[in-house]
């Protein structure tokens, strides 16, 4: 019998910010934090218990039933920082500019045992003008 | 790609007729358009599969679109909303109404998936002593996967007579899903040679619904149709299977070759099936007595076109609500399941057959009798009443049966049942503060498990050869070390949930809550299964003045469960 926990937190902060009708700008920060591990499976050993009937004698002397790291390979560890930033401005009846970044950071501090080192980061810089009638 | 234009052109054409029955109606149009043009620039760092998964990936300047269209008239509405974000990503949706007399929706949706390459580095041992050998082999590193998946929906109704309010509606969905994969495939165990490969994605999701209803003085009648096909039209991805022979020296090709179904061939792996599902349901609702009820009565037909296996269901739910008094008021549910599939037969190879006359030959032939063969019971009573302005108590017993027909033995299955009470209250004053509480108890007697799972038996510590003159066991033998069921199902859950709001003014909201549940198994010797998940939230929510506005917020989820561990061995 094995223990297996994961923790997961999760927090956001937005605001918004209107000037009159012409202006607004918003920003969101967001961090997730996941953790999951297992603790380490320990086996019974069974070196002295299986016997070959033909022979009498311990039949598995020659494995190791001990796994000190195999539950390593469970392990998750991901810290994902978002952070989104953007204004609008009405520069004309019906026009509006609109500009807004966002910025994401995941690091990952497992070991990649499946996918090898998933840590990563990008920026996604967007800019236009909305008409509406 | 013709079937994409052919989907896309019906589509636009069914929702074209409503909006020319729209354009006969005479009045006054009113018309609102907002579009967004623009662009983005998309620039990644180190491993861009997980930060980006639904992203192109591409670090350049792409054209990006937004539309919103509403047109009104005197009855009809039409709405069309689309964002193009990349020529992978991108969403739109149609929508005609006509009165109360016709619906029509069309939508279509694209999105892009990468995913990452399991590179296998965790499947490499070796036995002590330099013996049996576990590896692997990646034959396509650095394989880029990606999946497109294209969905199209579109769906009309129409009210065919006022009189009965008779209904029609008829709905198409189809997914299409393009692209690689990896493809893992596993040679039998006297190499474990695991190798990875690259397989084309191109699969298909037809689903067809389609209902007729109507009223009948007090009460609605009704029938659906349901229709789903899917399948995989793509090349099927081959492994190589290695070799018979000696895991430890190479020799005694012969010999392992005797005991395998097949080696030193190509053979397809990973396959998808060829599914086709047919369902029926009559369904009715009205007033019975100071009461209402619901009820439908339905049939499902499904089958692996491949292997022509076909498995049936047949469901029944009836619900009443019937009230006490005022403020009281009792809710009787019943709903049944029974389920069947087909038996298959495994046709296998004799174990050791052409070894000679004297050779141990066994025949594994058995017949797969389905786990999915079952009937379900599911009943409950509720009691839901008004305690005072303020505050509204429920309470529920529950009791659930399923009653498995050929599982863990062939006409002799698990019989499960489940007894389960609830408790909810909730409490509010006026608008400025409500909170609710739930608890719920379940008691599970013979859980789902694994029949046989636990391997191996204390005590049982002799492996007898058998008496062919072989002085070691086969893995074969080890089978019947097994002997004890096993589960992670559990015999007792208690579910607890907790929300409160809280609005002192109209400026500010704050939420609070907890959602947690227990539940273990102790009822099977040597294992003690239990699971623990605690999640509390809560959010503040801010506006100050009409210039500013904050919102914060918070969750956690706290898991912890144990259970038994199985670790592959070598020597079985």
């Amino acid at each position: 019998m094995v223990d297996y926990k994961s923790n997961s937190a999760h927090l956001y902060f937005t605001s918004t910010y209107h000037s009159g009708a012409k202006f607004s700008a918003f920003g969101t920060i967001s961090l997730t934090m996941s953790k999951a591990e297992m603790d380490q499976a320990v086996m019974p050993d069974l070196t002295s218990r299986l016997v070959n009937a033909v022979t009498g004698l311990p039949d598995l002397t020659h494995q190791d039933f001990t796994f000190p790291n195999m539950h390593e390979y469970s392990n998750l560890e991901y810290n994902l920082l978002g952070i989104h930033l953007g204004f609008e401005y009405a520069f004309y009846p019906g026009w509006t500019f609109t500009a807004d970044g966002q910025y994401y950071d995941l690091s990952d501090d497992a070991g990649g045992w499946v996918y090898g080192d998933e840590s990563g980061s990008y920026y996604m810089i967007r800019t236009g003008v909305r008409y509406s009638l | 790609m013709k079937k994409t234009l052919s989907i896309l052109i019906s589509g636009l054409l069914l929702v074209l007729f409503c909006v020319s029955l729209s354009a006969g109606q005479e009045s006054e149009t009113e018309e609102t358009y907002t579009v967004w043009f623009g662009g983005h620039y998309t620039d990644f760092t180190d491993y861009q599969k997980k930060v980006g998964e639904y992203m192109l990936g591409n670090e350049e300047f792409l054209p990006e679109l937004m539309v919103d269209y509403l047109a009104r008239g005197k009855g009809y509405i039409l709405t069309l909303n689309g964002h193009y974000y990349d020529h992978k990503n991108f969403r739109g949706t149609l929508t005609s109404r006509v009165g109360d007399r016709f619906k029509g929706t069309f939508g279509y949706n694209s999105l892009y998936h990468r995913e990452g390459q399991d590179m296998l580095t965790y499947m490499e041992t070796r036995e002590a002593g330099g013996g049996k050998i576990l590896t692997h082999e990646v034959l396509d590193p650095g394989a880029d996967y990606r999946v497109h998946r294209q969905e199209f929906q579109s769906e009309m109704k129409a009210l065919l007579s006022r009189k009965n309010n008779i209904t029609l509606m008829a709905a198409h969905r189809m997914v299409l899903q393009k692209g690689a994969e990896q493809s893992i495939g596993n040679t039998h165990c006297f190499s474990c040679h695991v190798t990875s490969q690259t397989a084309t994605v191109d699969k298909v999701t037809h689903q067809v619904e389609a209902s007729l209803q109507g009223d009948i003085g007090k009460n609605t009648i009704g029938y659906d149709f349901g229709y789903r096909l899917f399948e995989s039209v793509a090349q099927p991805v081959y492994a190589w299977f290695d070799e018979a022979r000696h895991p430890v020296n190479g020799l005694s090709g012969a010999e392992f070759d005797s005991r395998l179904i097949y080696a030193d061939t190509a053979l397809p792996i990973n396959a998808y099936p060829k599914t086709e599902k047919f369902q029926h349901k009559l369904k009715t609702k009205g007033s019975l007595g100071n009461g209402e009820y619901a009820a439908s009565a339905g049939y499902s037909r499904a089958e692996n076109k491949g292997t022509e296996l076909v498995s049936t269901a047949w469901s029944g739910h009836v619900n009443y609500s019937h009230p006490l008094n005022q403020k009281s008021r009792l809710i009787a549910r019943i709903k049944g399941v029974k389920l069947d599939s087909d038996d298959l037969f495994i046709d296998l190879p004799t174990y050791r057959e052409g070894r000679g006359p004297t050779a141990s030959q066994r025949d594994f032939d058995f017949t797969r009798y389905s786990t999915l063969n079952r009937s379900e019971f599911d009943g409950s009573l509720e009691l839901i009443t008004r305690v005072n302005p303020r505050l509204t108590a429920s309470f529920l017993l529950g009791y659930e049966n399923i009653s498995r027909k050929d599982y863990p033995v062939h006409d002799d299955g698990i019989n499960t049942n489940r007894f389960s009470g609830q408790l909810k209250l909730r409490y509010r004053k006026g608008l400025t503060y409500s909170t609710s509480v739930k608890y719920r108890y379940e008691k599970t007697s013979d859980p789902f498990t694994s029949g046989r799972g636990l391997f191996e038996a204390r005590g049982d510590t002799v492996l007898n050869p058998i008496p062919d003159g072989f002085n070691f066991v086969f893995y074969w033998q080890r089978e019947d070390l097994r002997y004890q069921a096993i589960t992670t199902e559990p015999t007792q859950e208690h579910i607890f949930e907790w929300n409160s709001q809280w609005r002192p003014t109209s400026k500010m909201n704050v939420s609070l809550g907890l959602k947690g549940s227990y539940d273990k198994n102790g009822d099977l010797d040597s294992l003690d299964v239990n699971h623990l998940n605690v999640q509390p939230y809560a959010a503040l929510n801010l506006t100050p003045n009409p210039n500013w506005s904050f919102m914060a917020g918070g969750s956690f989820i706290h898991y912890k469960s144990r259970g038994p561990v199985a670790v592959a061995l070598f020597d079985g």
